[in-house]
């Protein structure tokens, strides 16, 4: 899997904000519980979030949606201010978090303009039941430790390896390669997958969706991508008819 | 120096004593592999409407839930609260073995006793107890359960009500009213091209929120298809209508008028279709003039160009679709609200066909469906029957009606006249608080069952629920622990020589019952799962999460439509300046899933709070009233109040407050109990006179700052630089 | 004298002796916490020095001698840690399996004789985990074994290559030091990837 690029188209006009991503995340990546004084010090964890944006007074208002996770930037400002290479960009295109490696400095998360890097304030505690529930592939971290969206590496280590074993092809878009939040998505705005395959999902999108010519206005963007940190997930813009054409960055 | 090397390093490194510990297990399942993981096939139980899941098991231990690919309802996807599933399972509070109540009844002191002993009891107290004094409450079950239950109640001569707080029955008998059918259709969305919703919360809670959410992401954007376009009139910006390309405020209960004036201006036009128009008008002499936009207007607080507006489009942009509930089924006029509106769908001929109402065909082998609930009318005549002494004994499965009915009915009161109260339940929720005797039911993913999904897909499904890990309190003995609900119903039959009458001799637990209904499909001989010997048909069943035949479709009469309701009906509600508008939040449901801390913490859609009851309010009204937000402001209705923090936000009418439904349980473990409000106790019992449903949206409110302040817990903000996307640069817009 | 003339003032008896006893004192500390930091850091290698019996394999609930059943019975590993061909996990086997030979093999033996007790009374045997990788590292045998077992000869001669001659070992111990830079030394001879997020996630 060395060659592949990972990463995710996200269409905004099919997000509802129902939060499945959200749950599904917690649940296989064993993110601690979000106790009411955690969200209270503004330290909850979610990997992946639903934001919701008020535009206008009643009766003519609008809430809109959008998942915001980990951009996985081939220019990460998260990188270059890691002490310690805890965090760096593998040769699958993605940006990564190595738990043992952090010294919790936060450096990264203050420099990510996304927001998307979490950090353990507490040490994670679950009653010893609900333990049974904790996902063996995954580490649990512990106090002082940055975390973040791993793109559920877990699996893809797991399924290539058990593909590798049995001698078969993984194909694109196959379930048990992508992503939690990407199988649970009840409306499929979330499509993960490689960008290195040509014909894979994912690149088909990029292609059809980030070109503009002659009549045809891809509805791609990426989310501040003013800022030069290129990431590897691209948003599909939202449609209200009764907006006005406006661009990803002025 | 006995210690060895590796615990001299262990004690260094500081590893806890246990992680040294390998246990061997006694015996090892063929199947187990350390290390690898299994995925068995079974149905959701945590969602109203059941869905197909699929569930990793490692080392006999669930770890995580998914959406069963197979599976036609939801076809491989889920939410929220399928996915915190887990969690019920391994929830550090569940009830681990039968119990008796030791001191006064709701005080909370309990004795563990053996399953014997306590179904003993039972029997014992069960003798001289007429079969009308024998009550049974239980969530709305179908399947093979659903037919265990049916027979435990014509053993025993007893009465069985299916209660839930967000009943259906309105939403049934306007189906029932409008399109002659028994069973719930489906609303295909997927196919659609314009979506007309009154009051259906259809992306979050209402009916079967996967299936609709898949629906949806289809309807918006697939490859053949032009993006469809979706209108949601509602009276508080719900999530669903957040997702609708036009969001129009009504007023609470006046849905129906508006949905015939709409149905007016089609006819007027000539937009509908003749026949049904002949059919709806009865040839002309159902009079609509009181409906004109220009009257309704005013009533409604819709724009009368918006109405034509909206009408011209529905009966354009075929096909078109309307669905009514939630909000609009809540009020005392609901019947008539949802019969005008689903009467709509008769005008753009959509019924029955793709893109519209698709019936569904009744289940196969005779099984009952999962969704017949009681009417809030039919459970406040058991509450005056407890309290006058008439019932003897009350069994409870599921069901949390100590929760959800308003204080006014007084339940808990009653239940004081009530000799003996048993719960199944696995959690000590607000019922089973007040029982005499528990007997732990198996968490739904350590039990067998079917499911009839209602609504299905349009065709013949049953989904096959098999434990994917073994009871988690099996290590207690076979005397503690928890058991199978139906097979405790057998027991008691069998204790009290009334034995329920199962299919075929040799049946004699529930898992038999389900075998033997295997078999009766395996004797269709049709269907997903087709094969030579019952013994692979069972496994291709269990495999496969369900069976079910693509072919088996509705192949009744096509309805006439029948006369549109056209004598409208005024909403009664209570006094008080605001109306109030329960709601269910992405998370607690209708307050079965509060126990769960990941349902607790997971933000709300509009508000992003957690934790709490809020009360939303709108953003100009509360600076009117100094109220900000995190103040605890006191929500009196003539029923009683309730204390909540105040949200204020511009998605809601200024003369209408909307209060999250889910908080204020008085148990239910340590992550729901006491924690909140319940918006529940405050309702009015108005019922809507038809079907004698509670109409949960029809009490009126006042509110009152007390002066406290608390912060309320939520998610918006946790960011702070993005708190807000003014020049769209996050969410950048496009308009086609 | 001249004036301002350095002189040695002779110590007393009591200062000799004090200053005495502080610097034989500090070399004897100094050897004592070298001694001990040699064995804290050996043990923390998971190699601990071979004094004291403390580079002995821990005592076991049952004494299982992997001798009998490895060296003099010919069995391969993979007859009980059947899962390393396949999981994470090389897995210990179930008491039940033991079982198998032993309802009828062993009579009169001391040990088999506690295998049986735990088999009756349903127990399961909390052996002490002899090799272990902290959390955060996900080691996986299988590949491992598909790797060399071409190499090898099949999973029985793989195993050697971390564990060592297990067969010969009466207490098994542990004889590398399995920390990262000794899997990342063999994964770099062996063209191995070596990404953190090969093992760390």
């Amino acid at each position: 899997m060395a060659d592949a690029k990972w990463g995710m188209v996200i269409d905004v006009d099919k997000c509802t904000g129902c939060q499945a991503c959200v749950v599904a995340c917690q649940s296989e990546n064993n993110v601690p519980i979000n106790t009411e004084d955690i969200f209270n010090q503004r330290r909850a964890i979610e990997w992946i979030r639903v934001e919701r944006y008020w535009e206008g007074e009643f009766p003519d208002v609008k809430a809109r949606f959008i998942p915001v996770l980990c951009q996985h930037c081939d220019d990460a400002p998260c990188e270059p201010v890691c002490p310690v290479f805890a965090t760096y960009h593998n040769n699958e295109g993605m940006n990564v978090q190595i738990y043992n490696r952090c010294i919790g400095t936060r450096f990264c998360a203050n420099n990510c303009p996304y927001h998307v890097r979490y950090f353990n304030f507490w040490e994670p505690e679950w009653p010893d039941t609900l333990t049974h529930q904790l996902n063996p592939d995954v580490t649990v971290r512990s106090r002082g430790i940055m975390e973040k969206c791993t793109f559920c590496v877990q699996r893809i280590r797991r399924t290539s390896r058990e593909a590798d074993r049995d001698g078969r092809e993984i194909e694109d878009g196959a379930r048990e390669l992508s992503p939690a939040c990407v199988n649970s998505c009840p409306t499929s705005a979330l499509v993960w997958g490689d960008f290195n395959n040509k014909n894979s999902k994912v690149s088909n999108l990029a292609e059809k969706e980030m070109s503009h010519n002659g009549s045809h206005h891809g509805r791609g963007y990426k989310m501040m991508e003013n800022l030069g940190t290129s990431p590897n997930v691209i948003y599909l813009k939202k449609i209200d008819k009764h907006a006005k054409e406006t661009v990803a960055h002025e | 120096m006995g210690g060895s090397a590796t615990a001299v390093a262990a004690a260094a490194c500081g590893v806890p004593e246990k992680e040294l510990l390998v246990q061997a297990p006694l015996e090892m399942p063929e199947d187990l592999v350390t290390g690898l993981d299994n995925w068995y096939a079974t149905i959701d139980r945590q969602n109203r409407n059941g869905i197909g899941i699929v569930v990793r098991v490692m080392e006999g231990r669930a770890k995580k839930i998914e959406g069963n690919v197979d599976y036609p309802v939801n076809v491989g996807k889920h939410n929220a609260i399928a996915d915190a599933g887990v969690q019920s399972l391994y929830h550090p509070d569940r009830i681990s073995a039968p119990l008796v109540r030791t001191g006064e009844r709701g005080e909370g002191n309990w004795e563990e006793i053996s399953w014997t002993d306590a179904v003993s009891r039972i029997a014992s107290r069960l003798e001289g107890v007429s079969g009308e004094e024998l009550v049974l409450v239980t969530s709305p079950i179908g399947g093979h359960m659903g037919s265990v239950v049916n027979s435990f109640t014509d053993a025993f001569g007893s009465t069985h009500l299916q209660y839930e707080p967000l009943e259906r029955t309105v939403l049934q008998a306007s189906i029932k009213n409008v399109f002659g059918q028994d069973v719930m259709p489906d609303f295909d969305i997927e196919n659609a091209a314009y979506v007309l919703s009154f009051g259906a919360d259809f992306l979050n809670g209402w009916v079967s929120p996967v299936r609709f959410g898949r629906g949806y992401g289809d309807f918006r954007h697939a490859e053949g298809r032009e993006r469809g376009t979706f209108t949601h009139i509602e009276s508080r910006l719900s999530m669903t209508a957040a997702n609708a390309d036009d969001w129009i405020y009504v007023k609470p209960g006046y849905e129906g008028v508006l949905a015939l004036s709409m149905a007016k201006v089609i006819i007027d036009e000539g937009l509908g279709d003749d026949a049904a128009v002949a059919s709806l008008t009865q040839n002309g002499t159902n009079d609509l003039s009181q409906f004109d936009p220009s009257n309704v207007s005013a009533v409604s607080g819709v724009p009368a160009q918006r109405i034509r507006e909206i009408a011209h489009e529905f009966a354009t942009k075929r096909p078109a679709v309307a669905i009514g509930g939630g909000s609009a089924a809540a009020h005392t006029n609901g019947l008539f609200n949802l019969n005008a509106v689903h009467s709509l769908n008769y005008l753009v001929g959509n019924v029955n066909k793709k893109g519209g109402v698709i019936f569904n065909p009744m289940p196969p082998i005779g099984l009952p469906v999962g969704s017949r609930s009681s009417s809030f009318q039919q459970m406040s005549t058991l509450s005056d029957r407890m309290a006058n002494r008439e019932v003897k004994a009350l069994f409870v499965r599921e069901a949390d009606p100590f929760y959800g009915m308003p204080s006014s009915s007084e339940v808990r009161k009653a239940s004081f006249g009530v000799d003996l109260i048993v719960s199944f339940s696995g959690q000590f929720d607000d019922t089973t608080a007040m029982a005499d005797i528990v007997l732990p039911e198996h968490n739904y993913l350590e039990d067998w069952g079917t499911d009839v999904p209602d609504p299905g897909p349009g065709y013949q499904v049953v989904g096959f629920q098999q434990p994917v890990v073994r009871p988690f309190f099996e290590n207690r003995g076979g005397h503690l622990g928890t058991k199978n609900f139906g097979d405790v119903l057998i027991t008691l039959g069998e204790i009290l020589s009334n034995p329920l009458s199962l299919p075929g001799d040799d049946v004699k637990t529930f898992k038999d019952v389900v075998e033997q209904g295997a078999r009766s499909l395996y004797g269709l001989n049709r269907g997903s799962v087709k094969s030579d010997d019952f013994r692979s048909f069972w496994q291709g069943v269990l495999q496969r999460g369900g069976w079910w035949d693509t072919g088996a479709r509705y192949d009744g009469p096509s309805p006439t439509p029948p006369a549109l309701p056209v004598s409208p009906q005024e909403p009664i509600s209570g006094s008080g300046e605001f109306a109030l508008v329960p709601f269910e939040s992405a998370g607690l449901s209708d307050g079965r899933t509060s126990d769960l801390p990941w349902l607790q913490a997971l933000p709300d859609p509009i508000s992003t709070a957690v934790w709490h009851t809020w009360v939303e309010i709108n953003n100009k009204k509360a600076e009117e009233m100094d109220i900000r937000e995190g103040d605890v402001v006191e929500v009196t209705s003539p029923r009683g109040s309730i204390k909540a923090l105040a949200y204020p936000h511009p998605g809601i009418s200024p003369d209408a407050v909307a209060v999250p439904i889910g908080g204020g349980h008085l148990g239910g473990g340590r992550y729901s109990k006491e924690r909140g409000s319940n918006v529940f106790s405050i309702l009015e019992p108005l019922t809507d006179d038809k079907t004698g449903a509670l109409a949960w949206g029809a009490t009126r409110v006042s509110l009152r700052k007390t002066g406290d302040w608390v912060r309320l817990s939520k998610f918006e903000n946790t960011k702070p630089d993005i708190s807000e996307d003014t020049h769209r640069k996050i969410i950048p817009l496009t308009n086609g | 004298m001249i004036p301002g003339d350095f002189q040695i003032r002779k110590p007393s008896r009591i200062q000799v002796l004090i200053l005495g006893i502080l610097g034989i004192g500090g070399l004897v500390g100094a050897v004592v916490g070298l001694v001990l930091g040699a064995f804290v850091i050996t043990a923390w290698l998971g190699l601990p020095l071979d004094v004291f019996g403390l580079n002995e394999g821990p005592e076991q609930p049952i004494a299982f001698p992997h001798t009998t059943h490895v060296k003099s019975l010919g069995m391969d590993c993979t007859f009980c840690h059947r899962n390393v061909t396949v999981g994470a996990a090389a897995s210990v086997p179930a008491v039940g399996l033991c079982m198998t030979c032993h309802k009828t093999i062993g009579d009169g033996n001391e040990e088999i004789s506690k295998l049986r007790d735990y088999h009756s009374s349903g127990l399961p045997i909390n052996w002490v985990r002899v090799h272990r990788v902290p959390d955060h590292v996900n080691f996986i045998h299988e590949p491992h074994i598909r790797h060399f077992g071409e190499k090898y000869g099949g999973p029985a001669g793989t195993c050697q290559l971390c564990h060592g001659d297990v067969g010969r070992m009466v207490k098994v111990k542990q004889v590398r030091s399995l920390k990262m830079g000794d899997c990342v030394d063999c994964h770099k001879a062996n063209d191995a990837p070596t990404d953190c997020t090969t093992c760390h996630y």
